[in-house]
Formats: C-alpha cells, structure tokens, sequence
C-alpha cells in the first residue's frame, strides 16, 4: 500500500510551499522541456544532465522532500530500467562507433549504453520533479491551479469548474478508497483469502472478493456524495468564490523567471551547438557526484529518522 | 482457546512519516469460552488489538499467544503459517455487511469454509445451518446478496464467519445501526454460540449489552488496558474513573438501594430481570 503513497503532500512549512501553485505547474512544464531538449554530443548531454540533477537537488532540500521516497521512486522502476538497457544494448543504433565490449557475437556499443543512461536520467529528473510539486503542493491548491489554466476555455463553454470538482473529488476520494481497500482486504483475510501466495485462480479469486465490494462500496459513496451536495444547495453553474485565494507574490515572479531562463538557456545551448571541449570523464564525474550527493542525504534523512525512534 | 497478550505495543506508520502508538505495552487475557466485552472510547485502540489476535497485524513489540499459535514481533517464535489461525479465530469487522460478494447469499457464506479446504457440497450445508441460525430463511439463499437489506446483509457476513466454525468469534461493533429488536436477536444469538462453547469478543460501546452478556469486561483508554475484570465490579466502582456510561440496570438498581431495597447482583442482567425481582420482593414483603 505504501507505494501508492509515494508523492503524497506533506505539510512542511518552505519556501517552496508557500509559492503559487499555479507558478509551480508552470515552472515543472519549464523544467520538463529543460530536461527534454537534446544535444549534439552527448558531453553536453550528460553536462546538463548534471547541472539540471544539481538543480532538482537543490529544489528537493529546500522543499524539504525525503531523499529516501526519491530514491524508493528509482527502485520502482527498476522494471523500465533492465527493459531499456536491454533494449537498447539489442538494437544497433546508427551512428554507433565503438564498441564498448562484446559478448560473444554481439557488440555492445557506448552509443547504446549512453542512449538508455540518457532516458534513465530524463525518467528520474522528471520523477522526482513531479514528486517535488506533489508533496509540496496541496492537491487541492493544484486543482485551483488547474480550473485557472482553463479559464480561457470558457468561452467555448467548456466546463471548467465542473472539471475542476471532479479532480478535486476524486483526489479527495483516494486516500479514503485506499482505507476500504485496506479494510476488505483484512475482512477477506479473516475468510481466509490469500493474496499474496496460492494458484493463480486463487489468486485470481481472492481479488475478485476485492474489487466487487470495493465497487459497490464507491458507487454507494458516490451516490451518498452526490445527494449530501445536492442537499446542501450545490449548484455546478452557480458563481462560486474559494476560501483561498491564489496569489501571485514576488517570490513566485523570481521563481518564474529563474525556471524560463533555464530552459531558455538550454534552447539555446541545443540550437548553437554549444559544446564544451572536455575529456568524457568530466561529465561522468558530474553526474557521479551528483548521486553520491542523493544517496548521502538519503542515507542521512533515513539515519535521522532512526535517531528520533 | 485461550488469548493472551504479552507486553504487546503497536505502531501505525513506522515506513511513513507519521508514527503513532496505538497500544501500549497491553498485557491481558481473554479467557477460553469467556464472554469478554472490549470497550473504550472511540481511537483507544480496541480495532488494532482485535486485529493482532489472527495475525492481521503482527505487534511491534511483545507477543500474542492463542492456543498454539504465536503472533510474536520476534520472527523466530512467530508461527510460520498463520492462515490456519485465521480459521480458529474468526474476525467479523466493522460495516462487515461491504465484504459480500459472491453471486448468492449461500456461496458467500460458503466462501470461508472453501477457503479452509472444506469440499462445496459440505460447505454449502454448513452456509445453510449458519445462515438459519442468524435468522436468514430458506428463501434468501438464492438471492444476491446485494438485494438484501443493510442489516440481513450483516446477518450473511457475521454467518460467513460462523460458517468457519471458529472456536473464537471477535466482533467489532456488530449492533451498531441496527434496530432494538435486531440487536436484540443478534445479541441472543451470540449468548447462544457462547453457551455452545464458542469464545465471545465483543467490542462494543453499548454498556447495557455489557452488563447484560459479558462474562469479562477489557477497558481500553489511550493504548493501554485500564481494567479487566467482571462486569459488576466495573459498574459498581466508579465508572466516571474510565468516563463510561453507566448501565441502565445499574442506575435503578443504586436508585432502589437507596430506598432500602437488597438485590443479587448476579441474577439480574436485564432490566427485566429486574422488574421480576422487584415484584418477588414486594410480595414476600406482604
């Protein structure tokens, strides 16, 4: 159960907290092209790798983020991981010069091996941007953020606010759905289900006598939900105001500014190809450095923890 | 079946960054064939301890024995397969009526006694007795369970449970919602299961069924056991010391003593017990 958590807001009082959510959306958009742009060699590209991952870094301490739910996100994805290095390393790519080393009759080509570092990279970079805003950003306030985005839509009749409550409900519904789960799951193990040995029709069986109950218990909710709103006067077309207002502070323009020129500067790099001449260790070093640096605030949060058990 | 807690704490959230105890070093018994009442106030942990007695959860710390089987925070003492546990002590959860599932009323009941390795037609036979016994006709085998009413929908869960044939049925709040007649039915039907050798744990918040049924009372305040003992020694001392309402029965009975009137405190276990009492009284007295 716990994996479904990983991301979940966490009530911290930073500076990252405190901006705009709406800058924080734009700015995650900003970042996510800075990771995405490409370069001619791929110095550069494990440079600005670096250099974004140092970024990330810095956003992560000061947004007070546990280093340990960062690195949980890597160990989900070891899956992604051994699939693309595999096939990667079994797809020749065009350019390809030197072989790194052989087995057997196949040639394992840098080129290969750096490709799927490349994506590894970008995979985690995101990751852990997306888990920054999430845990440091209200869900909530995101959903704010997201009905003010499509205010333009409006004019063609979209519905926004409507859009808006659904998100905001179904937030709202996720940790309580993860309860029910929790609790059918010891009611049928007290029936003695098994989920996690047994025959795979078994197996197969004891998720059935999950997902029924779960199912009518959402719809009964759901529908609970809906005459409660309706009792209390809930109209969709109504004008409503919020409780919070969003603001937009000096702290968010700097913040803005900060995210457009990152990414403005690695257009920029792309576009000129802009190249450092350096030996191919430097690169590595960066980015050796900057893992080392996660794993040791990783390992210093979980020590932390242990100390205050 | 005998229970036993031995030095058990409990911690929510240890992988998450919200750690709370709830249970504190409890160390208690519940005795074989006992009626034993769990009460407390709303969060003082009273569903995490019912939960540690069939290895839903495993203490953080201290070990629970029943009978043979050993739920203990220590991996080397803990009973490797705790799956037949689960069959010796039946747990029947809070809103159980939301665990149905099954096409008809009968497999569902079945479902649990197929999971313990007992053949179909068996099971359905035992579904069928347990089904009578909790007061759900003939006519309602057939049916979906979801065609049922929230409380006969109770009824069929709290049979699914007894179709295992437990020798422990643990109950958590089983009379909330219900109308007084079906907690009624529903309390005589677990008198009758405890008088047929059945261990009885009833949580409840109900203090008039505990005077009434329980032969053993648990209280539980903020993690920890507060008192364990009999029901009348509960309610004779001072209850506010545990801020639990004061039973009904109770209540006259002091008011009468007060008015010179005498009472065996061990015959009366409902106000209608007491109204007989009384009238047996007046007409010695005359």
């Amino acid at each position: 159960m716990s994996n479904i958590t990983l991301g979940r807001y966490v009530p911290r009082d930073t500076f990252i907290h405190s901006l705009d959510p709406r800058v924080k959306i734009i700015s995650l958009i900003l970042l996510m092209v800075a990771i995405f742009i490409s370069y001619s060699t791929w110095e550069m590209t494990f440079i600005m790798a670096g250099i974004l991952g140092l970024f990330i870094f810095l956003l992560a301490l000061i947004s007070n983020t546990s280093f340990r739910l960062l690195f949980k996100s890597l160990r989900a994805m070891w899956f992604l991981i051994i699939f693309l290095l595999l096939i990667n390393i079994l797809i020749k790519p065009n350019n390809a010069e030197i072989i790194a080393f052989s087995i057997g009759s196949l040639d394992i080509y840098w080129e290969s091996i750096f490709q799927s570092l490349k994506i590894i990279i970008r995979l985690f970079l995101m990751v852990s941007l997306t888990m920054i805003l999430t845990t440091s950003t209200k869900p909530l306030d995101l959903t704010y953020a997201l009905e003010w985005f499509m205010k333009p839509l409006k004019v063609i009749k979209f519905p926004t606010h409507e859009i808006a409550m659904t998100i905001s409900i179904a937030l709202r519904f996720i940790p309580t759905l993860l309860n029910e789960v929790e609790r059918i799951m010891k009611a049928q193990t007290s029936r003695g289900v098994d989920f996690k040995h047994g025959k795979i029709s078994s197996r197969f069986k004891a998720i059935i006598s999950l997902i029924i109950p779960l199912f009518i218990a959402s719809f009964q909710r759901a529908e609970e939900l809906a005459d409660s709103m309706e009792a209390r006067g809930y109209d969709p077309k109504a004008k409503r105001t919020t409780y919070h207002k969003l603001r937009f502070s000096v702290n968010d323009l700097f913040v803005f500014i900060l995210c457009g020129a990152f990414m403005a500067a690695t257009i920029v790099f792309s576009v000129m190809n802009f190249t450092i001449k350096t030996p191919l260790f430097v690169p590595w070093l960066v980015i050796g450095c900057c893992l080392v640096l996660f794993y040791l605030f990783g390992l210093g949060a979980a020590n932390a923890r242990r100390y205050k058990k | 079946m005998k229970l036993k807690f031995n030095h058990v704490d409990f911690f929510y959230g240890t992988k998450a960054p919200y750690l709370f105890q709830a249970l504190n070093d409890i160390d208690c018994e519940i005795k074989e064939k006992s009626f034993t009442c769990i009460v407390g106030h709303t969060g003082c942990g009273k569903s995490t301890l019912i939960q540690q007695l069939n290895g839903l959860l495993i203490p953080s710390k201290g070990s629970v024995f029943a009978g043979d089987f050993v739920v203990s925070s220590n991996k080397k003492e803990r009973t490797k397969k705790l799956k037949p546990l689960r069959q010796k002590v039946g747990i029947v959860f809070q809103f159980s009526e939301y665990q149905l599932f099954e096409n008809t009323v009968e497999e569902d009941v079945a479902f649990g006694p197929m999971n313990f390795g007992v053949k179909k037609e068996e099971a359905l036979k035992i579904a069928h007795e347990s089904l009578l016994k909790v007061g759900i006709g003939e006519s309602f085998f057939k049916k979906s369970p979801f065609d049922l009413s929230g409380g006969e929908r109770r009824r069929v869960a709290i049979a699914g449970i007894m179709a295992m044939q437990p020798e422990v049925i643990v109950l958590d709040e089983p009379t909330v919602g219900l109308d007084p007649r079906g907690v009624k039915e529903m309390m005589l039907l677990f008198k009758q299961l405890h008088e047929q050798g059945t261990t009885v744990v009833l949580v409840t918040h109900d203090m008039n069924l505990v005077y009434g049924y329980a032969s053993d009372v648990i209280v539980m305040d903020h993690g920890k056991v507060v008192y364990q003992g009999g029901p009348h020694e509960l309610f004779n001392r001072s209850v506010d010391e545990y801020s639990l309402e004061t039973p009904l029965v109770t209540k006259l009975i002091q008011g009468l003593e007060n008015k010179g009137y005498k009472f065996d405190l061990q015959k009366i276990a409902f106000i209608d017990d007491l109204v007989d009492e009384i009238v047996k009284q007046r007409r010695t007295s005359k």
